[in-house]
């Protein structure tokens, strides 16, 4: 709850610096606060306090995703510098994306529908303004745009689904909902709106996480809206968003998951190989990442499916490998984009120029794409081990399937690196400090995490 | 202190490290010194931790250091043992390591490519304490593989000839074949008692009848295991061609610690072998074949590693013989000083190859005492150690064997006492050719003749004072002396099989053992120094038993014509037809296939908001039917 309550006068703060005049301390200012809210939310470890009338219940599921989206935020904070110290409107910017994060603990934290509306809708309003920020291109602000008509179309769907399940157990409170949904089940009388409102509430948590046929936004948002947006977006928001997702599954609807865990498990499976097959001709490599970020979901989704004792260890492992691993791949997509040209060609060369760097992307691809010993393969293992134990063994061959054609991109990024530079490409603007920084500590978180996976997976189990 | 037993391997890596990612930004006279920085830092520790464990350490301690696997019912932590077993390997392995690093300084100095050599040196240490360090199966494969690799490195140091990347490679197969084996003997282990700890495994173990099934199928398997690492007929022909590499490298990894790995492995699982009197019978088979084998091939070598080689697989076959009759304890003493007097003369004979300018076949040596006095003098010790002379260390551990199989059967004993006269043969006849007489090299290298540095004299003189009182430590039992090491090693082994030898017996083996041994002395100086009679030039002059000794009984031979040929045929019809003709067209066309089904996929993406919504409609629609009717 500390954390949050930092978060938020931070954001307060920030805004302030425009008309107060201190814009020079914006990014230390952030960067200060962000380490003490994450401080204070470690130090909360084991406590799992309720807060105002149980509206939001701090345990260590949320405290452990608030710490994590925390400092994913500072680990993208690393090349985001420029973002806060040269643009005009870099205290607008800082305001928003701490906003965006304080939506994003209260959705891992929220113990009510309605403190969950209004912590999902904090968070989008900020990233709808954030995706279009870049006002001086047209992508950027079709982006915006087209992320706001079709997020209020999905949160229309959410409201329904609300609505339905208040209007069955005249409550928003979880805990109450929960109780509602284990007798009605016990009795076999779950009335039938209330399948229809978890169904509902499903659609518009499959947006926002980007599952398909509801992703069609992200390839596009995600290409149009700059570049450090995105990363924020495919990792932080991401992330949040899963949180949320898994957090009212498995808190209120569990009892009922024989009715909809089949969906899932089948809009799953349709999102991964979605998210890959069409990642395969993409040939902008930030297309490429958008599609392999909703590939990612329909892995995390599997968790959902799955819904045993290990499923929280193991979408919060997954969550971390998969976000320190775009946090990777981005900050070398934004090194290599600064002219404006992300198309993947332009890593040709890459290997030879600096071969270290070179390594440690790859060691974030091989994450990515799954490959022992790498975080990411762990993170797989663990989920499919889950899904596998609550008898979905088609799934996990489907996932099996679609990891294999994961593979096939994936690897395109360390084949096209490795070549020598074609003669019409530019030359690549070199890696900067920031970028170095970024790519070497999410290399080896992801080979620390890859040695002793137990430890953040035994976290929530 | 014990709890402190995780800096042990941690120095190396640390090392490891260090060397190989600062790499050529080392001063080169560095990456020589940080190296053996570290193995001496581990050696340290180590002895602090043995004095410990040797005070009051009957009780093993299990060093914890983090939940390494643990899925269902498998739990499995990276976690050391500390037991009176693990601590003597701990000394022998950063004991002799530290003193070969120091070798390598000066032996390598020449060379281009120091940091490499000394990070994978490192490396392999690291790896060497892993293995023994292990408190279970799996971490004990790791270190067991980890050495393996380093073992195919350090052959292959100079790659450039395709000789020696050809002999990396076949030592990196042949280990391959016999971890195969170790890998499903862990398998069975866990199917059968549920866990791969040491402990739970023992524990359970000892519930076993005699003669099991699994348990006899469990200790062939890790057997496997061990003839690929420890050179057992049938995987031995790896050893000699390993030779390829640096000297330092066949005297830490060939000679002294990495291929001991397998009777380490069978010590520490002694309980199952003791429960397997028929694994154990056959234990004892291969090692007196592989001994006498090797003992033979070794007459006709002229090539100074190779007779060393060769000598290496016939005392492993000594130390295997040993397990197989159930003196666990006897095997590990030859380990120990094996690991001295072999060392000893690797390193011997790497100053001689030094002194001569990289020459290494006998026939142009000769007359090497004056030039080289210290080296000399130290392989002298060696040669004797190794021959069995007493009071150096290798007469008591070789005597304790012999007695050892005499007790199990006299036929075996008959076979290896022969087998320990080959042995004395062919190192005085190496002995003889290179000090004595007169030089038979070229003038340059005459000229060349020089000892070699301190860094490679000092391991020398310390081996040589090790090999010469490394044996006290486990006297016979007719001196009424104590046998520190079998008091030391009780608690590590589950039944030990002790029957009171006839003093007379004892008594008469020494005797005769010493009296050969300067009868052979004398005969072998006669041929070789008096009649200067010399090897032939040519292998092919040579005739009947002696061409097939010198052809090392075309084992080689027979195994690219048996294994290797049909193998190769086999497998060019399968790529051709199978690889080729079926499983390519299959993927390719997978692949092909789903590239162009994403090509066409992605035209549903748009762009156009209305369509968006419209699919996101279809979408919720469709799932709503589904769910709800169906």
């Amino acid at each position: 709850m500390k954390a949050l309550i930092v978060i938020a006068l931070l954001g307060v703060v920030t805004m302030m610096s425009e008309v107060f005049r201190f814009k020079k301390l914006l990014l230390p200012l952030v960067v200060v606060g962000l380490l003490a809210a994450c401080g204070l939310a470690i130090g909360d470890w084991n406590t799992a306090i309720r807060y105002y009338s149980d509206m939001v219940y701090f345990d260590n599921y949320s405290l452990a995703f608030t710490s994590l989206i925390i400092v994913l935020t500072l680990l993208w904070l690393i090349i985001s510098k420029g973002y806060f110290v040269s643009d005009s409107s870099r205290a607008e910017h800082a305001t928003l994306i701490l906003f965006t994060l304080c939506g994003g603990v209260i959705m891992t934290a929220y113990s009510d529908l309605s403190m969950f509306f209004v912590g999902l809708e904090i968070l989008s309003i900020s990233l709808y303004v954030l995706a279009s920020s870049n006002k001086h291109d047209l992508k950027s602000n079709e982006a915006g745009m087209k992320y706001f008509l079709m997020g209020s179309f999905a949160t229309g769907f959410l409201l329904f689904g609300m609505a339905l399940i208040y209007g069955a157990a005249a409550s928003f409170n979880l805990v109450k909902i929960a109780e509602y949904v284990q007798t009605t089940a016990a009795h076999g009388q779950t009335p039938m709106f209330v399948y229809t409102g978890v169904l509902l509430m499903m659609v518009g948590l499959m947006f926002k996480v980007s599952a398909a046929p509801f992703h069609f936004w992200a390839p596009d948002v995600y290409e149009g809206a700059p570049t450090l947006i995105t990363a924020f977006m495919a990792t932080v928001v991401k992330t949040a968003a899963f949180a949320a997702f898994y957090r009212l599954f498995s808190t209120c609807f569990g009892d009922i998951s024989g009715f909809w865990a089949q969906t899932l498990a089948v809009i799953s499976a349709v999102t991964m190989l979605t998210g890959n097959i069409l990642a395969v001709s993409q040939t902008s490599l930030k297309r490429m990442l958008a599609y392999s970020s909703i590939a990612h979901a329909g892995y995390m989704l599997m968790a959902i499916v799955a819904m045993n004792k290990i499923s929280g260890g193991a979408i919060f492992l997954y969550a971390t490998a998969y976000s320190l691993g775009s946090l990777g791949a981005f900050a070398c997509l934004h090194a290599i984009s600064k002219y404006g040209d992300e198309s993947i060609e332009n890593l040709k060369g890459f290997a030879a120029d600096n071969k270290i760097w070179a390594g440690l992307l790859g060691v974030i691809v091989l994450s990515l794409a799954g490959i022992p010993p790498v975080a990411g393969f762990f993170a797989k293992y663990y989920i499919f081990y889950g899904v596998f134990q609550s008898n979905f063994t088609w799934l996990v061959l489907v996932a099996i399937l679609s990891s294999l054609i994961g593979v096939y991109y994936y690897f395109r990024i360390i084949i096209t690196m490795v070549q020598p530079r074609s003669e019409k490409a530019t030359v690549l603007p070199a890696l900067t400090g920031a970028h170095k920084a970024l790519l070497l500590i999410s290399a080896l978180l992801a080979l620390g995490i890859g040695i002793y996976p137990a430890f953040l997976q035994g976290l929530l189990s | 202190m014990v709890q402190f037993a995780w800096l042990i391997p941690m120095f190396p890596l640390l090392g490891f490290l260090l060397i190989g990612l600062l790499n050529k930004r080392l001063p080169v006279s560095l990456s020589g010194g940080i190296a053996t920085l570290m193995v001496f830092l581990s050696f340290i520790v180590s002895a602090v931790i043995f004095g410990e464990v040797a005070q009051d350490g009957s009780v093993p301690e299990r060093v914890v250091l983090f939940d390494w696997i643990s899925v269902g019912d498998l739990s499995i932590p990276f976690s050391f043992l500390i037991d009176r077993l693990s601590v003597i390997m701990l000394m022998v392995v950063t004991g002799v390591g530290s003193l070969i690093h120091l070798y390598s300084i000066g032996y390598m100095h020449h060379e281009q490519d120091h940091p490499r050599y000394f990070s994978y040196l490192n490396l392999f240490v690291f790896f060497m304490l892993l293995l023994v360090l292990g408190s279970n199966y799996i971490v004990m494969f790791v270190g067991w593989e980890g050495v393996g690799l380093c073992s195919y490195l350090l052959i292959g140091f100079w790659f450039k000839n395709i000789d020696y990347s050809n002999a990396a490679k076949k030592a990196f197969i042949m280990n391959r074949i016999g971890d195969l084996g170790l890998l499903l003997g862990v398998f069975l282990i866990y199917t059968t008692f549920g866990s791969v700890g040491f402990r739970e495994v023992f524990e359970s173990a000892r519930n076993f009848p005699e003669n099991s099934e699994a348990i006899t199928a469990i200790c062939l398997l890790l057997f496997v295991g061990a003839m690929g690492k420890s050179a057992q007929i049938p995987l031995y022909t790896w050893l000699p061609d390993a030779m390829a590499g640096p000297t330092p490298v066949s005297a830490l990894i060939h000679a002294a610690t990495m291929v001991t790995a397998g009777i380490y492995m069978v010590v520490r699982s002694n309980v199952l072998y003791v429960l397997s009197p028929d694994a154990s019978e056959i234990v004892a088979f291969v090692g007196l074949a592989t001994a006498f084998f090797a003992a033979t091939i070794g007459l006709k070598q002229n090539d100074i590693k190779k007779v060393l080689a060769y000598s290496t697989v016939s005392q492993l076959g000594y130390m295997f013989v040993a397990l197989g009759v159930g003196a666990y304890q006897t095997a590990l003493f030859h380990v120990i000083t094996h690991a001295f007097f072999k060392a000893l003369l690797f390193l011997g004979a790497g100053s001689v190859i030094h002194a001569m300018s990289g020459e290494q076949d006998i026939r142009r040596m000769g007359g090497l005492k004056k030039a080289l006095p210290i080296t000399h003098a130290t392989f002298l010790i060696g040669t004797l150690a190794i021959a069995g002379l007493p009071p150096f260390a290798g007469f008591f551990s070789k005597d304790e064997i012999l007695a050892k199989v005499w007790e199990h059967s006299p036929v075996m004993f008959i076979v290896l006492a022969v087998t320990s006269v080959l042995t004395a043969v062919y190192m005085l006849r190496l002995y003889w050719l290179t000090f004595y007489g007169d030089f038979r090299g070229t003038e340059n290298q005459k000229h060349h003749l020089h000892e070699s540095p301190a860094t490679m004299t000092m391991p020398l003189v310390v081996l040589a004072i090790l090999s010469t009182v490394g044996g006290f430590i486990g006297m016979p039992e007719v001196f009424h002396a104590p046998h520190f090491l079998n008091e030391f090693l009780a608690p590590v082994i589950w039944k030990v099989n002790h029957h009171e030898a006839s003093e007379t017996f004892e008594y008469m083996l020494m005797g005769i053992s010493v009296v050969l041994l300067l009868l052979i002395m004398f005969a072998t100086y006669n041929t070789y120094v008096t009649k200067k009679v010399m090897p032939e030039e040519n292998d092919k002059d040579l005739q009947g038993f002696a061409k097939l000794v010198a052809n090392k009984y075309y084992v080689d031979e027979i195994y690219e014509a048996v294994i290797t040929k049909p193998l190769n045929g086999i497998s060019s019809f399968v790529y051709k037809y199978i690889d080729q003709g079926f499983i390519d067209k299959l993927v390719n066309g997978t692949g092909t296939s789903l590239t162009g089904f994403s090509g066409v996929l992605r035209f549903v993406q748009t762009g156009n908001i209305g369509g968006y919504i419209f699919s996101m409609v279809i979408g919720i629609i469709v799932i709503l039917v589904l769910t709800m009717i169906l």
